[in-house]
């Protein structure tokens, strides 16, 4: 087990590097130049001293393969520069931002899990009835509506007409109410889904058969047999949105004035700060791989058909 | 009731009483104290938005600080008022040299900074080395280049000394960055002050209190400030990035002032103005929008061309349309709001017969059966470049489009990111362009150098033009002159020149929008395009 977390680890490695030379390389193929963007960014007009100034600043005119170098250089120390814009280390940065997103996530994460799992289950026990009906239209409407058009139509109503919850901003959990249903939302519909097909499949499952042929509860064969089994999709689906959530809260951020990083590295791309762009890939590439591998842990613990070596024994 | 039964209603009214906690906590919110004007100690407050973080208040430096949170904070020597005005706000008076090169100024005494320190010359002095310690960040500013020395004559005296005469001294001095003063403890050790600042200590009617980074900021009074003092206590500051919500929390009440330059969309404005709950105000002309018509390329370079493209298209209709009324439409490039530019100069109006005529005498004919004009075997075409961000100038380019299109001129549109855009003005790379001035106290000043100095981009539009090389010289004269006549009759002569030349379309008078709840009372544009409006700002019940 060890040796496989560790191989996977390894593995991380040229995975980030592809993904730090993307970035780079699609930075540079941009037709904006950064000292340019940050210069018109702070009204100051770029005249041609000053621009040559900045870019001797910003190290940009240095060869592209030093400055590429000298990127990864600082990468591997985690030292990911200092931020055009405000002239502070980008890591303080993230570091005061990334505890808001994190919790926007997580909380986002547990509601859709907590609202889910009982409806996808009690939606492929009463097939085509009135809770399955409902589930069916949460994950319609879930799953076609725009996120930051639900953050406004939740906002209006919430907020402005029934003055239940703040507008905007963060700090009580009141705040998270509204950010939390609208990233979440999506989540829903897509889990009650997935859970419900693959409830509905196990339960044409000859163990399922014989359960009841046992005479065991259906409650108990749902419990104890079916959701074990047919909670693995939701998994797989969980890991991969953990970092999806992460680095996509950036619309919700906006909408519900959010002091966090999607917020940042949104003012980032507009102004070019470079150093910035770069460590948001970077810890976005860091998010999934781990994600992922968490996920396979995950599945690996779940299911002791699958070696850690990844092929399936009999 | 069934054991079954009881247990469901049992845990419907948990659920239904937790709800209830939830929603009656949910209603006190924990962001800034005292947000409503009715607080504990009767404090007055106004709380609005901006859409961005106010920054480090570093009064030196640029981005990410916000220009009009630097303003309640710091004062210049000289401020600009209505019309174009220079009052005394730091400095009492000032004498100016008869070679226009030497401004001494009499500093106001007993004028204190936020934390109890006098100023005095010394410390304009050391606010003097630190900017110009880095010189060419502030470059694009006139009057750092011609800048020679400064000296601190005595305690309230300050005198500085130009390389060469340059009569918007004391315009540049009144614009909210970098020539404001710092207080001796905001100074880092190293007097740099464009690595940061200890913290923000400046003699202006406001200070920082609390300030959360990406939330919110508050000001209140300056105790120690020497004008008059403020009649509100505290402004609160909410960072709300998107337009939308910002209107959503003023109609909750959450706000109380939502001012700026297209802070919030057009539509909601007119919505907000329409239910008649609010006040909503629009400012004078803070700057025009423009059409450039790039001389540089052939086409463009004939005046005739020039003009029937102005005359071809319904100007009034076009902002009315476009705008809904909430920019004004344009007969000169500089409103009349600006010294110097109240000159009388004939508009170019629209006249469709007009324009046809002129295009037919520049030789660009209607093919039999088709629709583009031609002349020599080539096209009229032009290509027109626009911020696709920009809802207005899309907008607008599609009118001018189909306008034009219909004098046989084809316009191909080409949405662009601002920057690229920006970077195309500046490389010459382009036939039609949006283009605005920078508004009070820059112009007319910041206007008539653009249009004489390359690397603007705008003197190349106006290359192919047959006095442009007198235009330049105008220019250089009226930037250098010290006598007021003299200038005022130069300003007119370039005006004149650049309405007749046609090669920068005025469009439309851009204007600033304020709502405002109807508590507040005595708000008033500020004259200078990037300063607060908080001075005499009022609550009435």
């Amino acid at each position: 087990m060890i040796s496989y977390i560790g191989k996977r680890m390894v593995a991380v490695i040229p995975i980030v590097l592809f993904a730090t030379l993307v970035t780079f390389a699609l930075i540079h193929i941009s037709p904006v130049d950064p000292a340019e963007a940050y210069l018109t960014a702070a009204h100051i007009y770029p005249t041609p001293e000053i621009l040559e100034q900045k870019r001797h600043e910003f190290g940009l005119d240095q060869p592209l393969l030093t400055q590429y170098i000298q990127t990864l250089q600082r990468i591997s120390r985690l030292d990911f520069g200092t931020s055009y814009l405000t002239n502070k280390p980008v890591w303080d940065e993230v570091k005061v931002r990334l505890p808001a997103t994190v919790e926007l996530a997580l909380s986002s994460m547990v509601l859709s899990i907590v609202v889910s799992i009982p409806l996808g289950v009690l939606a492929a026990m009463r097939k085509n009835g009135w809770i399955d009906m409902l589930s069916r239209g949460i994950s319609y409407f879930g799953a076609s509506i725009p996120q930051f058009w639900l953050g406004y139509l939740l906002i209006f109503f919430f907020s402005v007409r029934l003055d239940w919850l703040p507008v905007e901003g963060r700090g009580t959990w009141q705040h998270l109410v509204l950010p939390t249903l609208t990233l979440s939302l999506v989540l829903i519909a897509l889990y009650t889904r997935l859970l419900r097909s693959s409830v509905l499949e196990q339960l044409q499952e000859t163990y399922v058969q014989y359960a009841r042929t046992r005479g065991i509860r259906e409650r108990v064969i749902m419990l104890k047999h079916v959701l074990k089994i047919a909670i693995a999709p939701l998994i797989t689906g969980m890991g991969m949105n953990l970092g999806k959530l992460l680095t996509g809260t950036i619309i919700v951020e906006q909408v519900f004035s959010w002091p966090g990083f999607g917020r940042y590295f949104v003012e980032a791309i507009f102004n070019r700060d470079i150093p910035v762009i770069q460590c948001y890939v970077f810890l976005a590439a860091c998010l999934f791989i781990v994600c992922n591998l968490l996920v396979d842990l995950v599945h690996l613990y779940m299911d002791p058909r699958i070696s850690s070596k990844g092929r399936t024994e009999q | 009731m069934s054991v079954r039964h009881r247990k469901t209603a049992t845990i419907m009214l948990v659920a239904i009483l937790l709800l209830s906690v939830i929603l009656g906590c949910a209603k006190q919110e924990n962001t800034p104290a005292s947000t409503s004007t009715d607080g504990a100690a009767n404090e007055k407050s106004i709380t609005l938005s901006w859409p961005r973080d106010i920054g480090t208040m570093n009064p030196h430096v640029y981005n990410p600080s916000q220009l009009f949170a630097q303003s309640m904070i710091y004062e210049p020597l000289v401020s600009y008022k209505q019309g174009g005005k220079l009052e005394p706000a730091l400095a009492e008076a000032w004498t100016i040299s008869k070679d226009g090169k030497t401004y001494t100024f009499k500093l106001r005494k007993g004028v204190k900074f936020s934390d109890g320190t006098l100023f005095n010359a010394a410390i304009v002095k050391k606010n003097f080395d630190a900017i110009m310690k880095n010189e060419k960040t502030h470059s694009w500013l006139g009057i750092v280049s011609v800048l020679d020395k400064t000296e601190a004559v005595d305690d309230s005296t300050f005198r500085m000394t130009l390389k060469e005469p340059y009569y918007p001294v004391l315009q540049d001095l009144s614009v909210v960055r970098p020539f404001r003063f710092l207080g001796e403890a905001g100074f880092p050790d190293d007097g740099d002050t464009s690595k940061g600042i200890k913290k923000p200590v400046g003699t202006g009617p406001w200070m920082l209190d609390e300030y959360k980074q990406d939330e919110y900021a508050t000001f209140k009074r300056n105790p120690n400030y020497w004008g008059t003092a403020p009649k509100v206590d505290k402004i609160i500051v909410k960072i709300i990035p998107d337009g939308e919500t910002r209107v959503m929390a003023f109609e909750k009440g959450d706000l109380d002032l939502i001012y700026g330059e297209g802070v919030i969309s057009l539509d909601a404005f007119k919505q907000l103005r329409d239910t008649n709950n609010y006040v909503t105000k629009l400012s004078e002309p803070v700057g025009t929008r423009s059409l450039l018509l790039n001389s540089s390329n052939p086409k463009l370079a004939d005046l005739r061309v020039r003009l029937a493209l102005q005359h071809g298209f319904n100007k009034q209709a076009m902002v009315e349309g476009v705008t809904s009324g909430l920019e004004e439409k344009a007969d000169t490039v500089l409103s009349k709001n600006y010294p110097y530019t109240n000159v009388d100069l004939q508009p170019v109006d629209y006249d469709v017969e007009k324009s046809k005529a002129l295009l037919d005498e520049a030789g660009w004919k209607l093919p039999a059966g088709g629709t583009v004009r031609e002349k020599d075997g080539q096209q009229l075409d032009f290509e027109l470049i626009f911020d696709k961000t920009d809802p207005i100038q899309k907008a607008m380019a599609e009118t001018i489009q189909a306008e034009w299109g219909e004098l046989g001129v084809k316009v191909n549109l080409t949405g662009l990111e601002l920057t690229v855009q920006i970077k195309r003005l500046r490389s010459n790379q382009f036939d039609l362009y949006f283009w605005y001035n920078y508004g009070a106290p820059y112009d007319p000043h910041s206007f008539i150098n653009v249009i004489a100095k390359k690397s603007f981009g705008i003197s190349e539009v106006l290359s192919a033009l047959p006095m442009k090389k007198d235009l330049d010289q105008q220019v250089h004269e009226a930037l250098s002159s010290t006598d007021e006549t003299k200038r005022q009759e130069l300003y007119a002569s370039i005006l004149k020149t650049l309405q007749e030349q046609s090669a920068i379309v005025p469009i439309s008078y851009i204007k600033k929008t304020a709502v405002y709840q109807k508590k507040i009372t005595n708000f008033v544009f500020p004259a200078n395009r990037d300063e607060n409006p908080f001075e005499g700002i009022e609550i009435g019940k």
